[in-house]
């Protein structure tokens, strides 16, 4: 039987790289369908694509990593660049939305009344329910952080429930902010204002969502046995991911919800 | 996605109440979580049991430095009875001198001289 020499991962091929491809093709291409030509049939094709795309492509890592082995030592070291990497590209892509609320804020024009908020905004009370998100979020920093430490102790059963109390921690902030959405006085449509809160505080919720969802499966692996006291990177992945969420809220707190009022 | 976590919550409380001596032995970590020890497979785990008998048989950490005499070669392992070599002579040379190293009575780099040994070694299997 012919072992390989090197301690590093040869994947074999597979379909979902392809997959993904055509479902982002489609979704985007749906999306523009869906605004000029009112169909969202494109788009939901591409969104399922992608669905099932992230579902098989994942779930063939994990058989990779946690059942057969092939997640050595320098294997994981790659592993934790590349997440290190990725989050680095998303706090670029916040950075771009800090950079348009400053640009408008620090220099209002005379359209907005030449101050910052515009005329005619009513601005969200920080200390309200903003406040509360953020304790929310330091909170679930806090349990997901035990979590962690629960799993280097081989303490199972902790491990289970911070774990479980991050994600509802995470769950309540999409539910507060949610209705913060719905009860706020001003919409996105409400010149510069709206657009740079309702963009830099959206793609922050969807950051949450998918946080949540990566602590879920965590979560749903965790029950499972997937991690050993010494390896579970998947985990810590989730963990990372979820404390620049946490950071990006703090960022967007001080500037727009308070700074910004 | 709740329907699952449910579904595997109830799975694995039902697995508990079968096999509550079965358990604690394959989880000897007394708290419920794994460890390597117990649990890594494939490749990772003949890593790990190198390692802890102070193996390297994949090539992870740098190689160890030799001067390069007669007395003390360079040490290459390998698993078949050659292996391609490429000597440095002199640090930041950016020709690198290519050779095969063969099994049996040491060999010396064509260009500096540097003295070099294959030593065979099996991978874990």
């Amino acid at each position: 039987m012919a072992h390989q020499a090197h301690a590093y991962h040869m994947v074999d091929p597979s379909p979902w790289p392809l997959t993904g491809a055509v479902g982002a093709l489609l979704l985007t291409s749906g999306l523009a369908i869906w605004f000029h030509f009112h169909s969202i049939t494109l788009m939901t094709l591409g969104l399922m694509l992608l669905f099932l795309t992230m579902y098989q492509w994942w779930r063939d890592i994990i058989r990779e990593g946690t059942f057969q082995g092939h997640h050595t030592p320098p294997v994981q070291k790659g592993l934790r660049y590349g997440m290190i990497l990725f989050i680095t590209s998303e706090v670029f892509f916040f950075l771009g939305f800090f950079w348009a609320f400053y640009h408008s804020s620090l220099a209002p024009t005379p359209e907005l009344g030449g101050c910052w908020p515009p005329t005619g905004v009513t601005t969200l009370d920080p200390f309200e329910v903003p406040l509360l998100n953020t304790a929310v979020l330091l909170a679930s920093g806090v349990t997901v952080t035990w979590a962690h430490h629960s799993l280097m102790e081989n303490n199972r059963k902790q491990a289970i429930q911070s774990l479980t109390l991050t994600i509802l921690l995470g769950l309540y902030f999409t539910t507060l902010q949610a209705t913060e959405y719905y009860e706020a006085p001003f919409t996105i449509a409400d010149g510069v204002y709206g657009s740079t809160f309702f963009v830099a505080t959206g793609f922050h919720g969807l950051h949450v969502i998918i946080g949540s969802s990566f602590l879920a499966i965590c979560l749903l692996r965790q029950i499972q046995y997937h991690f050993t006291s010494e390896h579970h990177f998947g985990f810590e992945a989730a963990a990372w991911y979820w404390h620049f969420v946490d950071v990006v809220w703090l960022f967007l707190y001080v500037s727009i919800y308070w700074w910004g009022s | 996605a709740s329907k699952i976590l449910l579904r595997a919550c109830r799975v694995t409380l039902m697995r508990r109440q079968h096999v509550l001596l079965r358990t604690p032995q394959r989880v000897m970590s007394a708290k419920g979580i794994p460890t390597d020890e117990e649990q890594a497979a494939g490749l990772e785990r003949r890593v790990l049991q190198a390692m802890k008998k102070g193996q390297d048989p994949y090539s992870i950490l740098k190689p160890k430095e030799y001067t390069g005499t007669r007395d003390d070669p360079h040490i290459v392992p390998s698993i078949n009875n050659k292996r391609l070599v490429g000597c440095l002579c002199e640090e930041d040379n950016t020709a690198i001198v290519w050779f095969w190293l063969h099994e049996g009575n040491p060999q010396r780099c064509p260009s500096c001289g540097s003295h070099y040994e294959l030593v065979h070694h099996e991978l874990p299997h």
